[in-house]
């Protein structure tokens, strides 16, 4: 693709510079910038974006938008364009995208007479099938199903928090006091909580580490949360897979929504170029090849529909509706909130009561939002 | 006095790159950070502030800068005395003139050839559950007795301090016991040969003769040793990233995460001043130490 546009644009080379090693990424373009040797355009993740627009590395593309006939902003989806906007500002066209929502094993609900998750099914419901879908193996209780699969990671279990109307921030995202330590918030982390350590429908990390393999792939867990990313595993294991959306104690289902796009230097010296190649890589064109290996989907309209033609991938594209941007996408040192959710979520499991847990961490956000 | 100018020339000549590097890479890089301890310095804010002693106070109220020092200090604890021991107890068995006794000197020293990141993914293939190399060990023993100890032990996870302890002692074997082994064939013969006469047993010999003559060799490397477990960071970096749950966040690790992860310039370099200053610590107590114990020496002689 890299190709294609230097064969349209004749004299330009893109130099595509790859940033190895997980976490890496930030810091190493972040650097760039101080070095004043960043990159004309950069894929910029939601869950760091912040870090970039609020520091004023990046160009507002509204200018570009505006006198571009050739480009139409409502060709992609609204909720994910908007992760990278501040008020009338938009910092990255979105390349692609993946809601949150719930894998479950159909094999495994079939087998244990369970009916598939519904619209609109409330956290009730969901206990209930994940203990009828627990199953203890007394002879070998390494070898136990759950009914869930957990993963400590708090980009994974936000969505559950927020369907219970609690958040972790305030709106403006300067604090947590009266958000992350509301009841809500607590109501939510004790029943994440429970699933682990009172109904055991779910596995302790040990437990889960100790197993070697991914429980849900290896068919000993009959749900487990995660992106779009995963269906490509899940189908070159032949697994019969559903997707649903996260069960909701609310008015409506929520969960987040985590998107990559392009956005592009500040400083750059190459503004219309930087705009062409940006456009290039986002239109439909580009995007039906791009997403073809199926890691995410399209935030084109047009592609997104083309692909989705099953009744998986169409629950993923009803999902976007209800679906919002990660805090990192607005908030600066949201990166390190997450580490402490998941600090207090791994002492939770190991003992800690959830109130205490729950009001020391949002002691702690709000000591590491007071110094930036 | 004539000759004494160009032997001092010859002489700045010979120290002037070591001098040079020692300047721009030791002490410009200290004082620019003692500047920085004292601003608010964000990788990416223009705003950077003098704050004076403020980054300083903030390490007083950080629970995760306090806990970071005390997993230094239990790192430091266990690594030192067990490494030297061990180092020791090798140099020992290595010190005799059996044939092909190279061949073992050099595989001890093996692993501190080695990168650090290369030993660290052996370390934790090492660890792991069911394919891990202490899991098939009890795996195998299981099969050999017929006991079933579980060979599902994620070992890092379960004792994630003492396998990074493991990891450090095994790492600097090497040179600990090749210097051991130098200051061991100082130890003049004739010693260990009067002694004999005088009856003493091997423990004896080794108890009062290998130890007091090899005290100035265990102060270097206790010195060293203590530096290098103070300023431990690949292992963890690569091993345990300071989980599960901050048991192995020490020190290093949680500047590098402060400066690069959260970008606080400011803090991190107040924070490489508090280790500074501890380091510096210990070893003058340490020399101190030391000296007083050659004077005492010297009294009763």
């Amino acid at each position: 693709m890299r190709s294609e546009f230097e064969r349209r644009h004749p004299g330009v080379r893109i130099q595509i510079e790859n940033i190895p090693g997980e976490g890496q990424y930030v810091p190493k373009l972040l650097m760039m910038f101080v070095a004043k040797k960043a990159p004309d355009v950069m894929h910029l993740d939601a869950s760091y974006a912040s870090v970039f627009i609020d520091n004023d590395l990046l160009l507002d593309l509204t200018p570009e938008i505006k006198s571009d006939d050739s480009f139409r902003l409502d060709d992609y989806f609204t909720n994910v364009v908007d992760v990278a906007r501040r008020g009338d500002k938009l910092f990255a066209i979105p390349l692609d995208f993946t809601p949150i929502v719930l894998y479950y094993n159909k094999r495994l609900f079939d087998e244990a007479k369970v009916a598939y998750p519904a619209k609109g099914w409330n956290c009730d419901d969901f206990l209930a099938k994940a203990k009828a879908l627990t199953i203890d193996n007394h002879k070998e209780p390494g070898k136990k199903q759950y009914g869930m699969h957990f993963i400590n990671w708090m980009p994974l279990w936000i969505p559950w928090v927020w369907t219970e109307g609690g958040d972790v921030l305030s709106p403006d995202g300067r604090h947590a006091e009266g958000y992350f330590d509301s009841d809500k918030t607590i109501r939510a982390v004790e029943f994440l909580a429970s699933l682990i350590t009172k109904y055991h429908v779910a596995p302790t990390h040990s437990e889960a580490a100790a197993a070697g393999v991914d429980l849900f792939r290896a068919g000993r867990a009959a749900m487990h949360i995660a992106g779009h990313w995963m269906i490509i595993d899940y189908r070159s294991d032949g697994i019969d897979f559903g997707v649903a959306m996260l069960p909701t104690n609310a008015a409506s289902p929520k969960t987040v929504v985590y998107e990559s796009g392009l956005a592009i230097n500040r400083s750059t010296k190459k503004r219309e170029l930087a705009w062409e190649y940006v456009k290039f890589m986002t239109s439909a064109e580009v995007q039906k090849v791009r997403v073809s290996g199926g890691l995410a989907i399209s935030a084109q309209k047009e592609v997104a529909q083309y692909y989705a033609s099953d009744e998986q991938e169409r629950t993923f594209l009803n999902a976007v509706e209800f679906a919002s941007g990660p805090w990192g996408a607005r908030v600066e040192p949201y990166a390190v909130v997450e580490d402490l959710g998941r600090e207090m979520m791994e002492d939770i499991v190991n003992g800690t009561p959830v109130p205490d847990a729950v009001h020391k961490t949002c002691r702690l956000i709000d000591l590491e939002l007071s110094q930036q | 006095m004539k000759t004494a100018r160009p032997m001092s020339v010859a002489g700045y000549l010979f120290v002037g790159p070591a001098m040079l590097y020692l300047g721009v890479f030791t002490l410009l890089p200290m004082v620019v950070a003692a500047y920085l301890s004292v601003h608010r310095w964000h990788l990416l804010k223009p705003d950077r502030p003098f704050v004076g002693w403020d980054n300083y106070r903030r390490l007083l109220e950080d629970p995760f800068f306090v806990n970071a020092i005390r997993n230094t200090v239990v790192f430091t604890a266990l690594s030192v005395p067990l490494g030297i021991a061990i180092a020791l107890a090798a140099a020992v068995l290595l010190n005799r003139g059996l044939p092909g006794i190279r061949v073992f000197r050099t595989i001890f020293y093996v692993p501190s050839v080695c990168s650090q990141v290369a030993l660290s993914m052996i370390w934790i293939w090492v660890t792991l559950p069911h394919v891990g190399f202490v899991n098939w060990l009890v795996g195998s023993a299981n099969a050999l007795l017929g006991t079933s100890f579980a060979t599902d032990v994620n070992y890092l996870q379960r004792f994630p301090m003492i396998s990074v302890v493991l990891l450090f002692i095994w790492n600097g074997l090497g040179p600990r016991m090749v210097i051991f082994l130098a200051g061991l064939q100082n130890i003049p013969e004739t010693l260990y040969e009067a002694a004999r006469v005088d009856g003493a047993s091997g423990w004896q010999r080794f108890r009062y003769v290998t130890l007091p003559l090899l005290m100035p060799t265990t102060f270097f490397i206790v010195v060293t040793t203590t530096i290098a477990a103070l300023q431990i960071f690949t292992p963890i970096y690569v091993m345990t990233q300071g989980g599960p749950n901050r048991a192995t966040d020490v020190v290093v690790f949680h500047i590098y995460k402060e400066a690069w992860h959260k970008f606080h310039i400011g803090q991190a370099s107040a924070m490489s001043y508090v280790l500074f200053s501890i380091i510096l610590t210990i070893s003058l107590l340490q020399f101190w130490a030391m000296k007083r114990r050659s004077d005492m020496i010297a009294e009763s002689a």
